[in-house]
């Protein structure tokens, strides 16, 4: 009876898999130790599934599955139909249409353009200034008299220049001004030009 | 090995969630999704149970086990017309189940990897499954029996409470766990006595 005694991995699977055969029912009924080991198995196994199912159901009362249920079902009445399109109303809408610029956008395009008028303005302005002044009429007369190869339309650039004796001036007014003196070390730096002779 | 659908009669009878799962396909397939719906639902009710049976006992987290078995649920209906009639739906649901719940699990490893861990951020569970006849000793007994069982599951490797569950707590056959794992028979049978072996060491010696 030894020899047929069931070893642990085939009292596993008699307790959790298959049945028994009938030779091994016959020792299983002749064989208390067998027996015994049997039931103590099968305690074991009926506890932990008890505690396992205890605490699961414990974990899970039946509102929460019905909640659950719920969910799951409420899930899949949602599923696979395309997102709502929610529509803008329509006078929005028409207004939309008519301008597709944020109104910032708007106010640096008009700043823009009225940096530009006022720029034109003010060069005609300055241009008529400048030609106003008898000294650079004359000159222009003058240098053209001397030039004859130079074109008209040249003349015209030149005579819209500051003139030389103008430009002299300012510079010597600006020399005199408190400006000046911040420029006086690059002054002292720079060579003069009887110096690199 | 590719079976067309209906072409093979199954071994056995179809459960009564098997006919319930083709018929639902068969609503689905015919365009009648808002009746397959309906049908569904009695279909979530009879395996909810089992279900979170399956997903607690895998992940110890209500939460987490409510979540996986949602998506399970939700994967199954969104898929429904590729169960093979021919095959118990509890095994195809299952395999679904157990994914979630792999999914699940890496999922909140990724997210404790990253998060500081608060006093006690596990919903607990309440663990006394001592009756109301019960003495408080009784009760007593029982509590810590039942801790000692928990810890003992708790300890054993994955794939080894895997298997277990599904035999044992979820009562399907080798043939059944394998094909829901994606491994062989005489695998799922090694870890079955690899985790029984262990629970008799952890669990006897206290009895």
């Amino acid at each position: 009876m030894t020899q047929l005694h069931l070893s642990d991995d085939r009292l596993i699977e008699v307790c959790l898999l298959e049945a028994a055969s009938i030779a091994e029912q016959e020792h299983l009924g002749a064989c208390a130790r067998c027996d015994a080991r049997r039931a103590r198995l099968r305690t074991l196994l009926d506890d932990v599934s008890g505690a396992a199912v205890t605490e699961a159901d414990a974990a899970f009362p039946p509102d929460r599955l019905a909640r659950q249920q719920a969910r799951i079902l409420s899930q899949l009445q949602h599923d696979g139909r395309p997102g709502r399109l929610i529509a803008f109303p329509a006078g929005h809408a028409h207004e939309a249409t008519v301008s597709r610029t944020r109104p910032s956008t708007r106010w640096i395009a008009a700043a823009a353009v009225a940096g530009l008028v006022i720029g034109v303005l003010a060069g005609r302005f300055g241009h008529d200034y400048s030609l106003g002044r008898p000294g650079g009429t004359r000159i222009a007369v003058t240098r053209s008299a001397d030039a004859p190869e130079l074109r008209t339309g040249a003349i015209l650039e030149i005579s819209t220049a500051v003139s030389e004796e103008e430009f002299l001036s300012q510079i010597e007014i600006a020399i005199d001004g408190p400006a000046a003196a911040a420029l006086q070390p690059l002054d002292d730096l720079t060579p003069l030009p009887w110096e690199v002779r | 090995m590719a079976v067309s659908v209906g072409a093979v009669a199954p071994a056995a009878p179809l459960s009564r969630d098997s006919q319930l799962a083709a018929e639902i396909k068969a609503l689905v397939v015919g365009g009648e999704r808002d009746a397959a719906r309906d049908r569904y639902g009695d279909l979530v009710a009879r395996q909810q149970r089992r279900a979170v049976r399956i997903a607690y006992q895998y992940l110890r987290d209500a939460h987490d086990a409510d979540e996986a078995v949602q998506d399970a649920f939700v994967k199954v209906f969104t898929h429904i017309t590729s169960y093979r009639e021919d095959l118990p739906f509890e095994v195809w649901f299952t395999r679904i189940l157990v994914n979630a719940c792999l999914d699940l699990r890496k999922s909140r490893a990724r997210r404790l990897r990253w998060s500081v861990p608060l006093a006690s951020t596990k919903e607990s569970a309440p663990t006394d499954p001592a009756t109301s006849e019960q003495t408080p000793e009784q009760r007593l007994v029982s509590r810590e029996r039942a801790n000692e069982i928990t810890t003992a599951v708790e300890s054993l490797p994955d794939r080894q409470r895997t298997v277990f569950t599904l035999c044992h707590l979820a009562e399907q056959t080798t043939a059944e766990v394998s094909a829901a794992l994606g491994v062989s028979e005489a695998t799922v049978r090694v870890h079955l006595f690899r985790a029984i072996r262990k629970l008799r060491r952890l669990l006897e010696h206290k009895q």
